[in-house]
């Protein structure tokens, strides 16, 4: 009886010993695994996280020109932004050029990825000349734009000149504006998308079309059974990046129409750069952030919910 | 794995070593120049183009002029981006001994509380600026006090294309004075010269200050926000009203050019013989004249028929002397501030770029006799300004939401020239006008 109520009490001690070194090993464990994550988090920290407590924390106050807070309003930040027809439209118009650019983008990179997969005799040339946009940086292609946009000496109004229509004010004109700095958007996204597409569609087994060949499925079937499916993760990833970059789209606006006419361009993004660095309005500014960045999360989330359905994993 | 981590580890330590060693690279530019005894004073400021240039050759002279102060000009981007650069470094080592900063960026500097006001250097050793001109010193000066030292001003002109007025049968030498005789004069050149419009204003809410001044009209209360903070916006629904209706008629008539708020592409419709007049600062005089193909006249900022003519405020930028800076680097910034005024560099400066000689003295040399024979619309602008009638309305606004407010009125003008509603428009433009300086005063805390 003695005997066996020691056992169980060796056992238990046994039981405590082995949960302690199994403590340990996780300790240590846990302790290796930050370690090799401790370069990331210091950068997210520096870059990621802090500034985007800091964003959080300033939107609940006035500030001065510095950006040192001085009044603490709570909410008014952001219900002044809700009562703004301003802001309102500013967001409408993000909504507006995100529906302008992403599609068009996606539509117009996949075709071109389609045709540019053949393997044809000198293709590499055509790849490279579908993805040479990704090399031109923001502010060159911008410029470039202008200068076809130009209402006096663009090429564009020189076209219309010629074939005796009315020229337009591209950039000027609040039914025109928005559509075309989408245009520009459109081709300058479409170097990046176009690559990340081709890359998808080149990992794509090959057996899977040599078994639809010996089946005898035609070029569409193949296109809508085998392509387009076994692409669905990379087209996910180019919509969640096209719409994300849509939305933060920033270096255009600026150059080519600075938020205007009557604000038909003044997309978030813009808009927050004006009010924190030409109106040194630090408070308003961190709350439209607050709100781009919750309106981002939210669509991204819904993107996984429902997309993610569609997608096909191999 | 193992490769991606040492990838990364190299990657941070190349991030750390980047940010030590541009430390260090200023650092040493700093300490070279002090090495050879001489004070250094770092001068930021925002002049590209032909200004630039000119800049450059004026601080050169200055350091070659004398072996006890080195001058550092270096740009920093537009006016607005050199000032927001400052308002993050203002305090610290990296600010500069001497910053130039838009016209509308005074009150904002002032209540940074980074400043030295100019008039502490002034009384100092009594130095006398009784020689500087009148209007823009006043632009400069509140509460009795100059806050800052005028360097480059401009005021707003009516540029025209001569050879168009003589197509259209009008004296070329006569530039209209009206709002009204504007619109006359454009539909006469509408109508002789072909695919050629009128008039251009660009939607830029400086010119629409300007033509505020211009009818003797405050653009903010408390006069113009010199006696108190400005509360409200200080002109008449009538005074406000003229300038979008005057835009509404032509544009309605079509000899009104939309060139929305981009300023080069009304330059470029100018001298491509699309517009025949545009309202522009001063300081583009110089290169409006050298770069057109036809004859350009310059006449005074137009105003409405009803209205007396008051005159212009003064545009621009002047320099800011910094806080926090030992006394001596402080003392070499002003003297070369004090040589900055003289007539010979107010002449070059002049002639060089467009914008006025803050010295009127420099309007003897005979330099700027010898533009003027080749270039007498250069005379234009400063008849203007010296026509000016002294009051607040001419003074000029002064208030750190001005910026905003400009943004506003631009916004109001494009629906104008886009066929909306001018009296929505009007009231839509006030409405938020009177909201950012609600707004401005409520985060100083008042």
């Amino acid at each position: 009886m003695s005997m066996s109520s020691l056992a169980i009490q060796t056992n238990e001690i046994n039981l405590e010993y082995v949960e302690q070194v199994k403590k340990r090993q996780r300790m240590k464990n846990l302790l290796k695994g930050v370690l090799f994550l401790l370069p990331s988090i210091i950068l997210f920290s520096a870059f990621v996280f802090y500034p985007m407590i800091r964003t959080i924390y300033l939107s609940f106050f006035l500030t001065n020109t510095s950006g040192v807070t001085t009044v603490f309003v709570g909410l008014e930040n952001y219900i002044n932004l809700f009562k703004s027809p301003i802001f309102l439209k500013n967001i409408q118009s993000t909504f507006l050029f995100v529906l302008y650019t992403v599609p068009a983008t996606v539509i117009i990179s996949l075709f071109l990825a389609i045709i540019a997969s053949e393997k044809l005799k000198g293709i590499g040339f055509f790849r490279t000349i579908f993805s040479s946009t990704m090399g031109i940086s923001v502010a060159a292609a911008s410029v470039f734009w202008m200068f076809l946009f130009n209402p006096t000496m663009g090429l564009l109004n020189q076209l219309l000149k010629s074939i005796g229509v009315e020229p337009i004010g591209w950039l000027t004109d609040p039914n025109w504006a928005l559509l075309s700095v989408s245009v520009t958007t459109i081709w300058m996204n479409i170097g990046f998308t176009f690559l990340v597409l081709l890359g998808g569609l080149q990992s794509i087994n090959s057996y899977l079309y040599e078994s639809a060949d010996i089946e005898g499925a035609g070029y569409f079937y193949k296109l809508r059974r085998i392509t387009i499916p076994m692409l669905s993760p990379t087209l996910f990833f180019a919509i969640t990046v096209s719409i994300i970059n849509a939305f933060q789209t920033f270096g255009q606006i600026d150059i080519l129409t600075q938020g205007g006419p009557q604000n038909e361009t003044n997309l978030i993004v813009y808009s927050i750069y004006r009010e924190a660095f030409v109106n040194y309005q630090f408070g308003s500014a961190s709350a439209q952030a607050v709100v781009l960045f919750i309106m981002i999360l939210f669509l991204t989330a819904i993107q996984f919910k429902l997309g993610e359905r569609k997608v096909h994993y191999q | 794995m193992k490769k991606l981590f040492t990838m990364l580890m190299i990657g941070f330590v190349l991030l750390l070593t980047a940010c030590n060693s541009s430390g260090k690279g200023s650092a040493e530019t700093a300490s070279s120049g002090a090495s050879q005894g001489k004070q250094v004073v770092t001068f930021w400021h925002s002049m590209s183009g032909a200004g630039q240039e000119t800049l450059k050759q004026i601080v050169e002279d200055y350091n070659h002029s004398q072996d006890k102060v080195q001058v550092n000009a270096e740009f920093q981007g537009t006016y607005d981006e050199a000032l927001t650069k400052f308002h993050s470094v203002a305090g610290t080592k990296s600010a500069p001994t001497i910053m130039q900063v838009f016209e509308i960026g005074t009150k904002s500097m002032i209540n940074s509380g980074h400043i030295v006001p100019i008039q502490t250097f002034i009384d100092a050793e009594n130095y006398d600026i009784s020689g500087l001109e009148k209007n823009i010193i006043n632009y400069y000066t509140v509460d009795d006090k100059l806050y800052s030292m005028p360097f480059n001003s401009s005021t707003p002109v009516m540029y025209y294309n001569k050879d168009a007025f003589k197509k259209a049968g009008l004296d070329p030498e006569k530039p209209p004075q009206t709002f009204e005789e504007i619109e006359k004069a454009s539909k006469a050149i509408t109508k002789s010269n072909k695919g050629m419009k009128g008039f251009a204003l660009q939607a830029y809410g400086w010119l629409v200050e300007e033509l505020i001044a211009n009818q003797g009209a405050l653009l903010m209360n408390n006069d113009n926000g010199r006696s108190d903070t400005p509360t409200k916006v200080g002109f008449s629904k009538e005074e406000g009203k003229a300038i979008f209706e005057w835009v509404k008629r032509m544009n309605d008539d079509g000899t009104f050019a939309n060139y929305g708020t981009n300023e080069d592409n009304m330059m470029a419709g100018f001298l491509a013989g699309d517009v025949s007049m545009f309202l522009q600062s001063s300081a583009n005089a110089r290169d409006v004249i050298d770069n057109a193909p036809f004859e350009v006249g310059v006449g005074f900022l137009p105003h409405p028929q009803n209205k007396e003519r008051h005159g212009v405020v003064i545009g621009g930028a002047s320099l800011w002397m910094i806080d926090g800076k030992p006394k001596a680097e402080q003392q070499a910034a002003w003297d070369f501030m004090k040589y900055l005024q003289t007539p010979e560099v107010q002449a070059k400066w002049h002639v060089g770029t467009g914008y006025f000689a803050i010295n009127p003295a420099a309007y003897d040399e005979q330099i700027v006799k010898e533009a003027y024979g080749k270039m007498p619309q250069l005379q234009v602008t400063v008849n203007q300004l010296q026509s000016t009638k002294s009051s607040y309305a001419t003074q000029g606004a002064i208030m750190d939401m001005i910026p905003e407010g400009r943004k506003i009125f631009e916004t109001a003008l494009e629906t104008v020239y886009n066929g909306g509603n001018v009296d929505k428009a009007y009231d839509e433009a006030v409405k938020q006008f009177n909201a950012a300086i609600k707004q401005a005063n409520a985060a100083r805390g008042k």
